[in-house]
């Protein structure tokens, strides 16, 4: 399961309009250096960023 | 006198040669202080594989892996391991980044420039179901140094980044000096 996938179940209100780049309030990124996707920002107005728990 | 030869302090020299041709011509230097560099880097890197794996409403790193022709890289400035363009002269460049996304039916996409790990220009937000050739072209300040660019892409849904020349490729040229 993808990161976006993960923070899509922990919080099922979010849609693709969140992660869109510029407008979103949240960004995902991967810098294909094999260490997998990470959340680059969280500035979503009213969802806390998850944690390494919700994430695991 | 049909040429001039100024001589470096310790070595090398610049001859400055008129043409073998009739006529009067005039070089003006412009009133400022700075280096001419009239072979500024060039590079043309793309994509030799099929990036797959690229997760989805996740901006990810293009691995341009590759130079070879038609590619080229003037100035042996782009790295093709870690697919970073970083100029050894200072200046403005003109770049180009262009992704060819190739599979999953994504609604929303977009590719950019990326200038030491961050966002510096978006392309335009491509909403449309299904593969699409994304572009975007930025003019940047690079320090000749550390500065380095390289090109990210976006689609809504999980797929991949097509290989080919003209599928997916990084461009960048100097076009003026620091």
């Amino acid at each position: 399961m993808s990161l976006y996938d993960k923070i899509i179940t922990i919080y099922p209100s979010l849609t693709i309009l969140d992660f869109l780049p510029n407008v979103g309030t949240i960004r995902l990124e991967n810098a294909s250096d094999g260490k997998g996707d990470y959340i680059a920002k969280w500035e979503h107005p009213t969802l806390a960023k998850p944690t390494e728990e919700q994430l695991a | 006198m049909s040429s001039i030869i100024v001589s470096g302090d310790t070595s090398g020299a610049i001859t400055i040669a008129a043409p073998a041709v009739a006529g009067t011509n005039t070089l003006t230097l412009p009133a400022v202080t700075g280096t001419v560099n009239l072979n500024g880097p060039a590079v043309y890197a793309y994509l030799s594989a099929n990036q797959t794996g690229v997760s989805a409403a996740t901006f990810t790193k293009i691995t341009f892996n590759t130079i070879a022709s038609p590619g080229f890289d003037t100035n042996s400035n782009f790295n093709t391991s870690t697919n970073r363009f970083t100029p050894t002269m200072a200046g403005y460049y003109l770049v180009t980044v262009q992704v060819q996304t190739g599979s999953g039916s994504p609604t929303q996409q977009v590719c950019a420039v990326y200038k030491n790990g961050s966002a510096y220009m978006y392309g335009n937000n491509v909403v449309a179901t299904g593969p699409q050739a994304l572009n975007v072209t930025a003019l940047v300040y690079c320090n000749g140094s550390t500065d380095y660019l390289e090109g990210w892409g976006y689609q809504s849904t999980a797929g991949s980044f097509l290989s080919g020349s003209s599928a997916s490729m990084f461009q960048a040229v100097m076009v003026r000096g620091a």
